[in-house]
């Protein structure tokens, strides 16, 4: 009895550890697989990435999930992935999303102008109109 | 006190104290579980049966005044509590821990769905409530042992072992309580040989499908006892450890 | 939850491969710019190497923290504690998971990480090499280890490495229940009847001198190298975390009318600085190295736990399974 821990937790009591206790090297893949995990807070919402978690199958990894990432929020829905079937660029070509020249043909900013052109419209109407005497009388 | 609410108030209890010794036992696997990720989920479950022992002691109380929740649930006589054997034993190892809480929580489940038709009107809406939390646990439960019923061949030897050893404890989950009559005559609740069979039916195929043989349970011993004040005797010294803090100053009125 | 707090290690920098100084400019003007440093980025040799060692050694404290803890899930007094507790101690682990999955996207698998933490290599925070004696000392470490770590890590979340960011953004959070959970129940204590103030009163004894050796030796004997800060891997001096949490909990302490066992605290008029007793940095290196009390325990514990839970992993093993570091 006196070969095992006096512990203060009784937990650790019971569980009877001698402090020689062995260990095994943990080998690859002791620790399974990773999974990233995909969260709705809300019905509406987009599914957003929080995190990644091991897990040895799809079904255990969505139990894990639920209370890794959702036992302290609301949550509406959950997915999860295996991060080895998520495809992304290599760090270096990252660049592509760089955008090189304006790309107003694309943007709303590029058509904030057809006020202007729809005033100055009106301003030539009008003033065709006057010079021209015909119709003026109607208005 | 009339029957009727002496059946209820028992049947209340014996829940109660259920949940809080399981939850209790559960907890003893926080921050030791195989591996982080279930460590966190099997913590969630502890807490979910610890809080539905606490809904229940709140219940009694309002209902039919019994002693306020930390009072009853840590501080009465061992032979006062009503829970079953499966719920005392000790963790030993991940092996029998699971197959009890997946025992457990599939009679639990059915206990709640009935208790939601009851004419006892305010265990209704706790029963749904609970039932969601109960899903999860029994959806944790299936996935483990269907997983490790197939997994190694150590694995399928120490779930059965454990199944073997679970099996009659489990049992005695639904001994009869005294007033078994009175509760469904009263359609309070339809009775612990209805629930029985219900849970015999749904676990049966699951157990198949882990390929676990489920013991015959004509030939098995239920361990019963516990809904009368008998218990193990491994309940005494959980006792004393759980209300450990509590009577370390009995004069303390808040903690 | 724990912020790691300060753990001494090889901060020096040991033969690092000479960098290619366009790229090393670039990276230093994305952190400058206030940018975050993503997994696949271009990182230097050692920038990589200092945060696995801090991200690793953090992640190692948490699940090595919850043990103390621990101790008390089973003596919890009443229901809501009980409660409480569980769920703070389940923060912790659920931290250590969340911290290992940052330090495996820098390329250290989680297996590798606690091998070294089994076998010596890798250290985690010195304050869980003592015991938690009491309900009282569970009390303490939930209320003034916890606000030490939030400051620690409230400092780190403003770090360079996005993925520890996003961790301690999260812990954080949780981290805030936890200091309010410890403050109402060492004010329960405190405010409570005599038998229950002196138990209070003995754990903060206990515990008042690893608490001020959390943040580490005092800057003028431990190493920085300027390059941490530079780089936002190390944001604050131990001095400066340590003032900041005298300044925030000092008061506090005293209005519950404890004492704290250091009869020369005080903080000097001119300076606005706390002055506090040598906390005897002799017994933290002691107590670092393998001398304290709980050190054997929390070791031989953790190995305990990862031998139990073999069969149930190799159960579930699939050897078609590959590794792949997480993503962020």
């Amino acid at each position: 009895m006196s070969d095992f821990i006096q512990s203060l937790d009784p937990r650790i009591v019971r569980l009877q550890v001698r402090e020689d206790q062995p260990f095994e090297p943990k080998e690859a893949g002791d620790q399974w697989e990773t999974y990233e995990v995909f969260h709705q807070a809300k019905t509406g919402a987009r599914l957003i990435h929080v995190g990644s978690l091991h897990a040895p199958s799809p079904d255990l990894a969505l139990v894990f999930a639920k209370e890794q990432y959702g036992r302290r929020s609301t949550t509406t829905d959950m997915w999860v992935v295996r991060t080895a079937d998520i495809f992304t660029l290599h760090r270096q070509d990252i660049d592509i999303f760089e955008t090189a020249q304006e790309k107003l043909h694309r943007e709303p900013q590029g058509y904030m102008e057809v006020r202007k052109y729809i005033e100055e419209f009106k301003k030539r109407q009008q003033q065709e109109g006057t010079s021209d005497g015909s119709e003026a009388g109607s208005h | 006190m009339d029957p009727k609410q002496e059946a209820i108030k028992e049947l209340l209890i014996k829940m109660a104290d259920d949940q809080l010794i399981i939850g209790h036992r559960h907890s003893e696997w926080i921050g030791l579980g195989p591996i982080l990720e279930e460590d966190i989920a099997l913590a969630s479950i502890a807490q979910d049966k610890v809080g539905q022992s606490y809904t229940l002691f709140q219940l009694l109380h309002d209902q039919f005044g019994t002693a306020d929740p930390d009072t009853m649930g840590f501080l009465r006589a061992e032979n006062e509590y009503r829970c079953c054997h499966l719920v005392e034993y000790p963790n030993g190892e991940y092996d029998f821990s699971l197959i009890r809480h997946f025992l457990f929580d599939h009679a639990e489940y059915h206990r709640f769905d009935m208790l939601q038709g009851s004419t006892f009107e305010p265990i209704r809406g706790i029963a749904r409530k609970f039932k969601s939390e109960i899903k999860y646990h029994i959806l944790h439960a299936d996935v483990w042992v269907r997983r490790l019923g197939t997994g190694t061949e150590e694995s399928h030897q120490r779930m059965q072992a454990a199944l073997e050893t679970a099996f009659p404890l489990a049992l005695g989950i639904f001994e009869p309580s005294p007033y078994e009559q009175v509760l469904i005559e009263e359609n309070i609740f339809p009775g612990e040989d209805a629930l029985r069979q219900r849970w015999l039916e749904t676990i049966q195929p699951i157990l198949e499908e882990a390929s676990l043989q489920m013991p015959d349970p004509s030939s098995v011993e239920p361990a019963y006892g516990g809904r009368r004040g008998y218990h193990t005797e491994h309940l005494a010294p959980l006792l004393e450890e759980m209300s450990w803090t509590l009577r370390y100053d009995p004069e303390a009125e808040r903690w | 939850m724990y912020g790691g707090g300060y753990i001494p290690g090889s901060a020096s920098p040991q033969e690092t491969p000479k960098e290619d100084p366009e790229k090393l400019a670039e990276f230093e003007e994305k952190i400058n710019r206030g940018e975050k440093i993503e997994p696949h980025d271009w990182m230097p040799y050692e920038y990589r190497r200092q945060l696995i060692r801090m991200i690793e050694q953090h992640a190692h404290s948490e699940i090595i923290g919850a043990l103390p803890e621990g101790t008390w899930i089973t003596r919890a007094p009443g229901f809501k504690r009980k409660l409480a507790l569980m769920a703070k101690v389940q923060d912790e682990v659920g931290h250590a998971q969340l911290l290992y999955s940052a330090a495996e996207t820098l390329g250290k698998s989680r297996e590798q990480m606690i091998n070294d933490l089994l076998s010596g290599k890798s250290k985690y925070s010195n304050v869980f090499n003592y015991p938690a004696k009491t309900w009282a000392d569970a009390a303490i470490i939930a209320w003034l280890v916890d606000a030490g770590a939030i400051i620690n890590q409230t400092t780190n979340s403003k770090g360079s490495y996005g993925p520890y960011c996003r961790a301690l953004e999260r812990i954080c959070w949780e981290e805030s229940f936890h200091l309010r959970y410890g403050y109402d129940t060492v004010v329960a204590l405190a405010t409570g009847t005599k038998k229950q103030r002196q138990m209070v009163q003995d754990a903060l004894n206990r515990w008042w001198r690893p608490i001020m050796h959390f943040f580490g030796p005092p800057d003028k004997i431990s190493v920085h190298t300027e390059k941490l800060v530079r780089w936002k891997v190390k944001l604050a001096t131990n001095d400066e975390m340590r003032q900041q949490f005298l300044n925030m909990y000092v008061p506090k302490i005293r209005e519950l009318e404890l004492e704290i066992p250091d009869p020369i605290l005080h903080k000097d008029p001119e300076t606005g600085k706390w002055v506090y007793s040598d906390p005897d940095w002799d017994e933290f290196f002691r107590v670092i190295n393998g001398n304290g009390p709980c050190n054997k325990e929390r070791l031989a514990v953790r190995k305990k736990a990862e031998m139990m839970g073999q069969w149930v992993r190799r159960a579930l093993h699939n050897p078609r399974q590959q590794y792949v570091t997480p993503l962020a």
